[in-house]
């Protein structure tokens, strides 16, 4: 069942528009992620469930009930803030309780309560400390604690990680999906890091321009981009130009590949991506394609080659095997490893093509 | 290890004993016998005991102690929503601060000179509320300017994380931005205290019908030569200040302590 529904939303500050129209339902229990660049109008999103800002246009639906209009202290959501906003004048203990005094619940079962939040957070012997004797990473767990300490049905993070350094962040990260798993709540969490995203979530939500590029589990939206931005700000990837001849052909700089890609009218201008480390290299001859090496860069856990075809385009291919400058190599991929985008299609319009050639799969099996 | 008669040292040391040099002059001319400050005859609380006895001395002092604290008190309370309407006011704010600081930086004879002529012109009674009402009034730019920068760098989310825990507007207001404002209210508070008490300038404009503050006082009283009751009471004043400084840099060290992220 949808705990959280938007149908048609719009909001705008001033002359500018920041949410076009915006659609989506949120299922109970899962982990969402909502993703897009900075200005995208993702904060704008979060702010419009917390009940800060109300919409212009358009309805926000909780549990059922339509919610436009309902002030933020009455709505079932809590927020972990980017700056924490934790309150300087009260220690860990009183930030964590500061929500259970405003119910008027109990002493004895504010203290049960607040203690069993900073418990799920790791912070269980830290109850009395001054904020300023913790550190950015402790903050962040107390804003946690603080916003579950509410019981809330549905959590907002607002890219709460992002104060974090590097390994902390990576930490935080398995922290958070266990956490999810534990409360059973749902959980929003809104980021600009696509890796942070593909890590943690069930369900991404791409954000940009005031619309949503597209929704789906991670691995839906890393191996099957709906469209170029999606492919171009989620992973790396090869965008390259292309044209269907027909049902499982498609042709790259006039070479024709097999693809796994069907329903599209044979002739039609199409974008392929391919994945830089789905680009294997191989020997000119076992090729599909014979380039030239123009660059490598040592990552760590692979190398970034970028190499040039004999047609002059360039291939950005990430391998663990390194390579040298200079050096004529053949690039190889498999039929899957294609990926054919619609220009303009709607999501709507990508799953019925996909299940109309999935079902004919199906009947020749 | 650093040299400790350095240059600049020694510049420090010069400066401070300069600026205490007078004060400490009248404190130990406080504890003479004799009558001028002309030659320290021998130690005695004598003027004290006059200071203590003078009933007139000490209702100007206890007069102006109230004056000061009731204006200090109700200027904070305006200032500081003004300072929080000045901040809300996104398109104004400017104009708001520049009207705030022409008071501040106009001198207090034009200041009590208008006050003068607009108590004159209402009919008030020149006295203790004319003079209460002139303090309160050049109070409260001062408390603006001390509270402003704090709510300024007060983050948004902090009031919208209270209203996310369920807080009312009241509830948000007096226990996260009242706390979180807190050290500028309390500098506010402070410096408009001290303003209160040494006014001369706006008093002696406003003051009249037998009421009197301290500083008119010691100014009037000053013009029939200086009489050693002063320098006892100066004495007492400075011990007051001594303390009070000390208690408020307890207090400001504290909330800094706490405001720190």
């Amino acid at each position: 069942m949808a705990i959280l529904k938007f149908a048609g939303v719009k909001k705008g500050f001033g002359d500018t528009e920041i949410l076009k129209d915006i659609s989506f339902e949120i299922e109970e229990g899962k982990f969402y992620t909502i993703l897009g660049p900075s200005g995208s109008g993702k904060t704008t999103i979060l702010r419009l469930i917390a009940g800060f800002d109300q919409p212009d246009g358009g309805a926000i639906y909780f549990d059922g009930k339509q919610i436009n209009d309902l002030p933020a202290n009455k709505r079932q959501v809590n927020t972990v803030f980017q700056d924490y906003a934790l309150f300087p004048n009260l220690n860990v203990f009183e930030n964590v309780a500061f929500g259970l005094r405003l119910q008027r619940m109990k002493k004895r079962a504010i203290q049960l309560r607040a203690q069993e939040a900073l418990a799920l957070v790791h912070l269980g012997g830290y109850a009395h400390r001054e904020l300023d004797e913790l550190s950015g990473g402790q903050q962040q767990r107390v804003a946690i604690a603080r916003a579950i300490a509410n019981r809330p049905k549905v959590l907002l993070l607002d890219e709460a990680l992002s104060a974090l350094d590097h390994k902390l962040r990576k930490e935080m990260q398995t922290e958070l999906r266990q956490l999810q798993r534990q409360l059973g709540i749902t959980f929003i969490f809104v980021t600009h890091d696509q890796e942070e995203a593909l890590a943690m979530s069930d369900q991404i939500m791409i954000i940009n321009e005031g619309y949503i590029e597209q929704s789906g589990t991670p691995v839906d939206i890393y191996d099957e981009p709906l469209n170029h931005f999606v492919a171009d700000f989620i992973g790396e990837s090869n965008i390259i130009p292309a044209t269907m001849v027909k049902d499982f052909v498609v042709e790259i700089n006039g070479k024709q590949f097999t693809c796994v890609d069907a329903g599209i009218t044979p002739g039609e201008a199409v974008e392929v991506v391919l994945r830089p480390e789905d680009l294997d290299i191989t020997t000119v001859e076992s090729g599909k394609l014979a380039a030239t090496v123009d660059s490598q860069l040592f990552r760590g856990v692979d190398y970034q080659i970028m190499v040039h075809d004999r047609d002059g385009h360039e291939w950005k291919i990430n391998s663990i095997h390194k390579t040298t400058v200079g050096k004529e190599i053949g690039i190889t991929f498999d039929p899957e490893d294609i990926h054919v985008m619609r220009k303009g299609e709607s999501q709507a319009a990508f799953n019925a093509r996909l299940a109309s050639y999935q079902e004919v799969d199906h009947d020749q099996a | 290890m650093k040299k400790f008669f350095s240059l600049g040292r020694l510049f420090l040391a010069l400066v401070f004993f300069l600026m205490y040099l007078p004060i400490f002059y009248l404190i130990y001319y406080s504890f003479s016998s004799g009558s001028r400050m002309d030659g320290f005859k021998h130690f005695s609380l004598v003027h004290y005991q006059t200071l203590f006895a003078d009933t007139r001395m000490i209702s100007i002092v206890l007069n102006t102690l109230i004056i000061a604290l009731l204006a200090a008190l109700i200027s904070t309370i305006i200032g500081t929503s003004g300072a929080l309407a000045i901040n809300r006011a996104k398109r104004s704010r400017r104009q708001l601060l520049v009207l705030n600081n022409i008071l501040m930086v106009s001198p207090d004879v034009i200041i009590g000179a208008s006050f003068l002529i607009f108590f004159t012109f209402l009919g008030v009674q020149l006295g203790f509320w004319s003079v209460l009402l002139s303090h309160i009034a050049f109070c409260i730019p001062i408390v603006v300017l001390m509270v402003l920068p704090q709510v300024r760098t007060m983050p948004r989310s902090l009031t919208d994380a209270a209203y996310d825990l369920g807080a009312s507007r009241w509830q948000a207001f007096s226990q996260v931005t009242i706390p979180a404002i807190a050290p500028g209210i309390r500098a506010g508070f402070f410096m408009a205290l001290t303003y209160s008490l040494d006014d001369f300038a706006v008093t002696f404009f406003v003051t009249g019908n037998g009421f009197s503050t301290l500083a008119v006082e010691i100014y009037s009283r000053a013009r029939q030569g200086i009489d050693l009751e002063i320098n006892a009471l100066s004495t007492v004043m400075f011990l007051v200040s001594l303390v009070l400084v000390f208690i408020y840099s307890r207090f400001s060290v504290k909330g800094k302590g706490a405001a720190v992220k």
